[in-house]
């Protein structure tokens, strides 16, 4: 019956789904955060900034506190070109500042492409009857993690799951604990997935305490657009996710439910970029002033091609590689403490391009979107499996091949949330600048780890040399103690253990 | 014993032992691989944080226990532990 979406009744589905009591405690005034009249006037406000200003305004993302949307709004104005200078370098110096060196890597894993929505956009929508349609079994989820973890490497994923009744919440538990369950032989240790974080719908607090309990990492959900126009036309009436509010806060119920953990993101390209800026810091904000917890990521994917979705290329706010750059810079001064995701998506030279300017913090390699794509090690994209197009189908070892060269230490880390550097505890040690040393301590670590186990002589000649450079680096910032103890590891790492942390 | 006053009472005894050891303590609910934060030190002094458990529900995690003598570990632990079967 599930595989035939079009039996499913939507409406019905909607009806059953959405409590609306789970949104209203979190109206102010009976409005949500999102004032789309306020924010165009802030935006058009600020459309001759004083440079003086925007240099107080760096001072603030530099001493990593959230900005204020006036502040947010004058740097989008900003047009001189050495003034955008200073900017991407005080974003670089913020990148570093709260998580040094690392890129984080971690891959996709999508479990199931049936979708109850008709999203204009989206290659998955229930009337695209391009798409072959399929759930996996959780024997197969087993499978493709075995496949990411014993022969590539990873040790983190973005699980993604469609919206329906097959993959609801109960689905999505049974997929964690397959996945953490997995254990596999590798060149000199073994290989798990030590982090599971959900891309799936917005789910209620009790769905959510269920994925908690066993032990979710990051709960991703995005907004597409914060417009609410918008988000109205392009979310079809009669589907659940045309309700722009229940999306809206699902990341509050999240939090409610102890996910701490919440993460957000914009589809650029829907509505005009500057907008969706500002609809972010407004969830960044509104957040913390709820929770004292902010995004735990923020991601900025911009619309890719799909299999028969017109939509992608009649769209008229694409954003241009230009424009794209400065929408990441702003991100990190804005919200300076969040980890930036930047996906595969994107081309491999804008990747290159967009990793060297220092501001992001994660990317995702061996990216494989179709459904069992990892197991059936099919090479080619195959569009009528898959969401959308990807730009960057390198494997993880060429990806961490050119971070090594650009002077990135590939990071592998899950330590934070298995010893309780989670929610407003981690939140505290990011804006104080003091996680970055766990970052760098168990970027070594990790890294170690990987290329024990999956690298090439040729690219451990690269990496060794940057490990090299991190270690003499955390020589001169943690205490003695600290430093005999990574050596410590370090060297039973090289011996086989595995999953050693600080 | 009712969860608000678990985590009053352990808050008050991680203030005690960082002011007589300068130890960070913090109190993690375990949930799968996932150890959150509950209470607690928010500092921490980079060494390798070790968790002893007190029940499959909750953990006190810190990275110097080796500070606090021996005694008075076993008795934080014990009497942490007790409260959670009240």
């Amino acid at each position: 019956m599930f595989l035939n979406f079009e039996t499913v009744e939507a409406q019905s589905l909607a009806n059953r789904i959405i409590k609306e009591n789970e949104i209203e405690r979190y109206l102010e005034k009976g409005r949500d955060f999102i004032n789309d009249e306020e924010i165009w006037e802030k935006l058009n406000k600020h459309v001759e900034p004083d440079p003086v200003r925007v240099r107080e305004i760096l001072a603030k993302s530099l001493a990593i506190e959230t900005l204020e949307p006036d502040e947010l709004a004058i740097l989008i104005n900003v047009k001189d070109p050495e003034l955008w200078e200073e900017m991407f370098a005080t974003a670089r110096e913020i990148k570093k500042k709260v998580y040094d060196n690392r890129i984080v890597t971690f891959a996709p894993l999508y479990c199931g492409n049936l979708c109850i929505n008709n999203c204009l956009y989206c290659g998955f929508r229930r009337e695209n009857r391009v798409i072959k349609r399929r759930v996996l079994t959780i024997e197969e989820v087993k499978t493709e993690a075995e496949v990411l973890a014993g022969e590539i490497g990873h040790k983190r994923l973005i699980v993604v799951y469609g919206e329906h009744p097959a993959t609801g919440a109960e689905y999505i538990r049974d997929t964690i604990e397959a996945i953490y369950s997995v254990k596999v032989k590798t060149r000199r240790g073994y290989g798990q997935i030590r982090r599971v974080n959900v891309n799936a719908a917005p789910m209620s607090i009790d769905e959510l305490k269920m994925l908690k309990e066993v032990g979710i990492g990051t709960y991703q959900v995005f907004q597409e657009t914060y417009h609410h126009e918008t988000y109205a036309q392009i979310h079809p009436k009669g589907t659940v996710k045309h309700h722009y509010q229940w999306r809206l806060y699902c990341h509050h119920r999240a939090l409610e439910a102890g996910v701490d953990d919440v993460a957000l993101g914009v589809l650029f390209g829907l509505y005009d970029w500057r907008f969706e800026l500002m609809g972010l810091l407004y969830h960044a904000r509104d957040l913390e002033k709820k929770f004292g917890i902010g995004p735990h990521t923020i991601s900025f994917p911009r619309l890719e091609p799909a299999a028969n979705t017109p939509f992608v290329q009649e769209t008229k706010y694409k954003v241009s590689d230009e424009d794209f750059k400065k929408v990441i810079c702003l991100i990190r001064l804005a919200v300076p403490y969040t980890g930036m995701i930047l996906t595969a998506r994107e081309p491999a030279h804008i990747r290159k391009e967009i990793l060297g300017l220092g501001i992001v913090t994660q990317t995702d390699a061996s990216t494989k979107i179709g459904i069992g794509a990892y197991s059936d090690r099919y090479t080619e994209q195959e569009l009528e499996r898959q969401q959308f197009l990807i730009g960057d189908p390198r494997s993880l070892e060429e990806v961490i091949r050119e971070l090594a060269e650009m002077g990135y230490i590939t990071s592998f880390c899950t330590a934070g949330y298995r010893c309780g550097r989670t929610g407003e505890r981690i939140m505290d040690l990011l804006v104080k600048g003091r996680e970055r040393i766990f970052c760098k301590l168990n970027a070594v670590l990790t890294f170690k780890e990987w290329l024990d186990d999956f690298a090439s002589e040729e690219t451990k000649e690269v990496a060794q040399k940057v490990i090299e450079k991190e270690m003499e680096e955390l020589k001169g910032m943690v205490p003695e103690g600290v430093y005999q103890k990574l050596l410590e590891y370090y060297q039973r790492i090289e011996n086989g253990e595995r999953d050693l942390y600080f | 014993m009712e969860r608000e006053t678990f985590i009053s009472k352990f808050t008050a005894l991680a203030k005690r032992i960082k002011q007589t050891y300068g130890v960070n303590l913090w109190l993690v609910e375990v949930l799968g691989k996932r150890h959150s934060y509950v209470a607690g030190h928010k500092e921490d002094s980079f060494l390798p944080p070790e968790p002893i458990y007190l029940n499959d529900r909750f953990a006190v995690v810190s990275n110097e226990w080796e500070k606090i003598p021996e005694e008075e570990r076993k008795q934080l632990i014990s009497s942490l532990k007790e409260d959670l079967l009240k």
